[in-house]
């Protein structure tokens, strides 16, 4: 109303939108104070690889939750994007490069096509995604170990694991695929229709729909990008480890919705951002690596990462009443 | 004379059981209530009336508990009254209905009755048979003999649930009764059966406030009024002393113009913008459907009582709900759309009922709703250009003299009247020839309705089709070229304008056929 009010406003949203970026900065300087080797070109390399996957599923993932839905399949999806990928890399009588495209092609139609199917299956009969995706999460699994006959996939090109593990200026290459992955989907929710679209189907489904657009078509979009980026998570695992294993990536989904939570998203959707992920998910793997070097064990580490999870749903609860009351 | 005063002042019946005296309650920088001074005597029943946002809700929220305050003092029946939660308030005997329904929609309405405190047996266990006492207790208290305690409530219709939320606000011994909007969603059978439910109440001596938007229901049934406008408590008056166009004065703080409804009739030649022959949407109980015509610069009414019909056919020509048979033509040619994008590109609009729900999102900024049925104005090669949109978003806001903080604000930030101004922006940011409207005023206060029918009927002098359905007789009669009246899912006839009167319309959505 007046200008002091709007000022006030204003500042409220900085420290509400910073807010993430603080308790980054909090937790790094932390860890650099109380821990030797935290703040060590190779520790953080090491930082950055290790989220990477994480990171690139979330970016997926985030597309989901903005439209209210929720996809637990991503992990299985990955793993069969990975064998996959893995058979065609193997198929004789292919050259390098070949084998590679070929591969990375596989890999990426096949989540794309887990994707389009969740997102097919529960747009069109407005089912829970939470129970579709509960079913591929099954369904990819099964696949992947039924492809596979359960043996791990291997004997890559050497080009291929030398993508995996290669560094520019100490910054690992697949990290800087993922923060590109970030930037593409920020500018998607940012500027183009499809990003109104999801931000508005998030919030109110029927004005959408009602206002001449096909709530079906972009809610299958959101899915087959979640689908597309689990692909992608599966080339780069395979690049990093070298194999393709139908038992990889269980429980990964957890870590990827937790990651889009911590970032500020709302589970209900409608409110949240790309970069919040991004932070989310350098949260997750600066506490991970920080409490180790600490000394602490991992169990003390998985239980301190699920109450950061409860915090950040808290803080996003009190964050949508003050929302509401003003 | 002064005798006589105290005397009455002292007589049983005029008891005041409540008072609110300089009363204030600020949210952060926004003043909600401003100095309110307010009274209740016993078994009066009081009206509560005002724009939006004139502190009703306010008012309400401070007297059940929701909100504290700090400043001014409340009195309940003798001792200083101070609820820091609705448990307290209720405790007091000071009981709320709200406007949406706060019942278990799956429970038995014994159970619902019951909910706050349920009834146990001496082994501490759910006591089955003492709720269905109870329930049918509280039921028979307001004359609800012919509701089934043990039916599910989801079952019954809304006017039952409504009645059943008063039950249950009842059964505990309730001073003061608080009715919000009460009969937003009431046929008008339903209202007068409420209507003498209320009266029944205040004979025993419960004190109901009635807050509503509706000054007939005011005259109807209470014995005073009192008006807030800007957070402050302008007049109070008694019902005999003061009239409707006192009151709407009082609310708005000047007068009200009403639009010329003289205005001269159609000419024939003018083209039809849209055509219905045998219209049938599904579920309709007719078997003949709907048949009109619709010409371009003419406002037609459609009038009818809740479930005549009315929404389920505007959303049948929009293409929302399917349409079993009949024929639809825009410009003389038949169509037939399958959604609601369709209607849009054939150059139709639809400003829905329910703007929370269909019509806005709420959280998202002025300029985000206002593109929302018309993104090709904003994009270019899927790509959105925001500063194109704040200006397209700001020209219409002028335009319709919409009063908004930063075109970037949520729309949630707007008062009801400036958000059916967004609504309406979206429609005609889709440039559209036919704008069908249902209910295109509720929930919206005096002064935005009086803007809003001052646009609507500049569109039909530049050429605009438009069809408004309205439950709202005085809107209809001050706004349309012809009112249709329906009843049934067909149309029961049509009322000219030289023949506006609520019983001529009213006649005819009774009809029983």
């Amino acid at each position: 109303m007046d200008t002091t009010a709007n000022t006030r406003q204003g500042l409220k949203e900085l420290i509400n939108r910073a807010g993430i970026g603080l308790a980054l900065l909090g937790l790094v300087v932390f860890f650099s104070v109380f821990t030797e080797h935290f703040l060590t070109a190779n520790n953080i390399t090491n930082i950055l690889t290790q989220i990477t996957i994480n990171l690139i599923l979330a970016v997926g993932m985030t597309f989901v939750i903005l439209i209210g839905g929720i996809d637990l399949s991503v992990g299985s999806i990955m793993a069969f994007a990975a064998v996959i990928a893995g058979k065609a890399m193997t198929m004789p009588g292919l050259g390098p490069t070949e084998a590679i495209l070929l591969a990375v092609m596989a890999g990426l139609l096949a989540g794309m096509l887990c994707g389009l199917l969740n997102g097919f299956l529960s747009a069109y009969w407005s089912i829970p995604s939470f129970i579709i995706t509960l079913g591929m999460l099954n369904i990819a699994r099964g696949a992947a170990l039924q492809v596979t006959d359960a043996q791990t996939v291997y004997a890559f090109p050497k080009e291929f694991s030398e993508f995996g593990s290669s560094l520019i200026f100490g910054v690992p290459v697949v990290f800087i695929l993922a923060l590109l992955l970030v930037a593409v989907a920020w500018f998607i929710l940012n500027h183009t229709i499809l990003g109104r679209m999801i931000y508005g189907i998030g919030n109110n489904e029927e004005a959408v729909r009602l206002a001449g657009h096909s709530v079906f078509r972009y809610k299958m979009i959101a899915f087959t990008i979640c689908g597309l980026t689990a692909g992608i998570a599966a080339i780069v695992y395979m690049a990093r480890l070298n194999i393709a294993s139908p038992i990889a990536g269980i429980g990964f989904e957890l870590n990827a919705i937790a990651a889009v939570i911590i970032g500020g998203t709302s589970l209900n959707g409608g409110r949240g951002s790309v970069i919040g992920t991004l932070m989310g998910a350098l949260i997750i793997g600066v506490l991970a690596n920080g409490l180790i070097l600490l000394g602490l064990s991992d169990f003390m580490r998985q239980m301190i990462t699920g109450v950061v999870l409860i915090a950040a749903v808290l803080l996003d609860q009190y964050r949508a009443r003050y929302g509401r009351s003003t | 004379m002064t005798n006589i005063q105290r005397l009455e002042a002292g007589s049983d019946n005029d008891e005041t059981v409540l008072r609110v005296t300089g009363l204030k309650k600020h949210f952060g920088g926004v003043k909600a209530l401003d100095g309110v001074d307010f009274s209740l005597r016993k078994g009066e029943v009081h009206a509560l009336v005002g724009e939006n946002g004139a502190g009703k809700s306010t008012l309400i929220r401070v007297l059940t508990g929701v909100h504290t305050f700090k400043d001014g003092a409340i009195t309940l029946g003798g001792a200083s009254f101070a609820p820091q939660s609705p448990q307290q308030a209720k405790a007091r005997g000071v009981q709320v209905v709200h406007q949406e329904l706060n019942l278990l929609s799956h429970l038995s309405v014994a159970e619902n009755i019951s909910i706050e405190a349920l009834p146990r047996n001496r082994f501490g266990l759910y006591d089955r048979a003492e709720t269905r006492r109870r329930a049918r207790l509280a039921l028979d208290a307001i004359g609800l003999s012919d509701v089934d305690v043990d039916a599910v409530v989801s079952t019954l219709g809304i006017a039952h649930r409504q009645l059943i939320e008063i039950a249950r606000a009842l059964q505990s011994d309730s001073a003061i009764l608080i009715l919000d909007e009460p009969t937003a969603t009431l046929t008008d059978r339903e209202k007068l059966r409420l209507f003498d439910i209320v009266r029944a109440m205040a004979a025993r001596g419960v004190t109901v406030v009635f807050v509503t938007h509706h000054l007939d229901e005011v005259f109807a049934i209470c014995q005073r009024v009192t008006v807030f406008r800007n957070g402050k408590t302008i007049i109070t008056q008694d019902i005999p002393q003061t009239s409707p166009a006192e009151v709407v004065r009082h609310m708005v703080g000047r007068e009200v113009g009403q639009l010329a409804t003289k205005r001269p009739a159609i000419p024939a030649n003018v083209p039809i913008a849209l055509s219905l022959k045998s219209f049938r949407v599904a579920g309709s109980s007719s078997a003949d459907g709907v048949s009109l015509d619709l010409r371009y610069g003419e406002i037609l009414g459609i009038a009818g009582l809740v479930g005549s019909g009315r929404t389920e056919l505007l959303r049948g020509i929009f293409a929302i709900d399917p349409v079993v048979s009949g024929t639809l033509q825009r410009d003389g040619v038949d169509i037939s759309l399958k959604n609601p994008a369709q209607a849009i590109a054939a150059g139709i609009g639809f400003v829905t009922e329910d703007r929370k729900d269909e019509g806005l999102i709420l959280s998202m900024p002025i300029a985000a709703n206002t593109t929302l049925a018309n993104m090709n104005l904003v994009t270019r090669l899927g790509l959105l250009r925001h500063r194109g949109e704040a200006s397209i978003a700001t020209e219409y806001g002028a335009k319709l003299q919409l009063k908004f903080g930063k075109i970037s604000d949520a729309v949630s930030s707007l008062s009801g009247g400036n958000q059916q101004k967004v609504v309406l922006a979206k429609w005609l940011a889709t440039a559209p020839r036919v704008l069908m409207l249902d209910e295109p005023t509720r929930g919206v206060d005096v002064g935005a309705k009086a803007e809003i029918y001052a646009i609507l009927r500049d569109l039909a002098d530049q050429g605009m089709a438009i069809l408004v359905v309205s439950s709202e007789l005085p809107e209809l009669m001050t706004l349309c070229d012809r009112i249709l009246v329906m009843a049934q899912n067909a149309i029961q006839g049509c009322v000219m304008p030289a023949d506006y009167a609520e019983e001529n319309i009213l006649k005819l959505a009774y009809r029983q056929s």
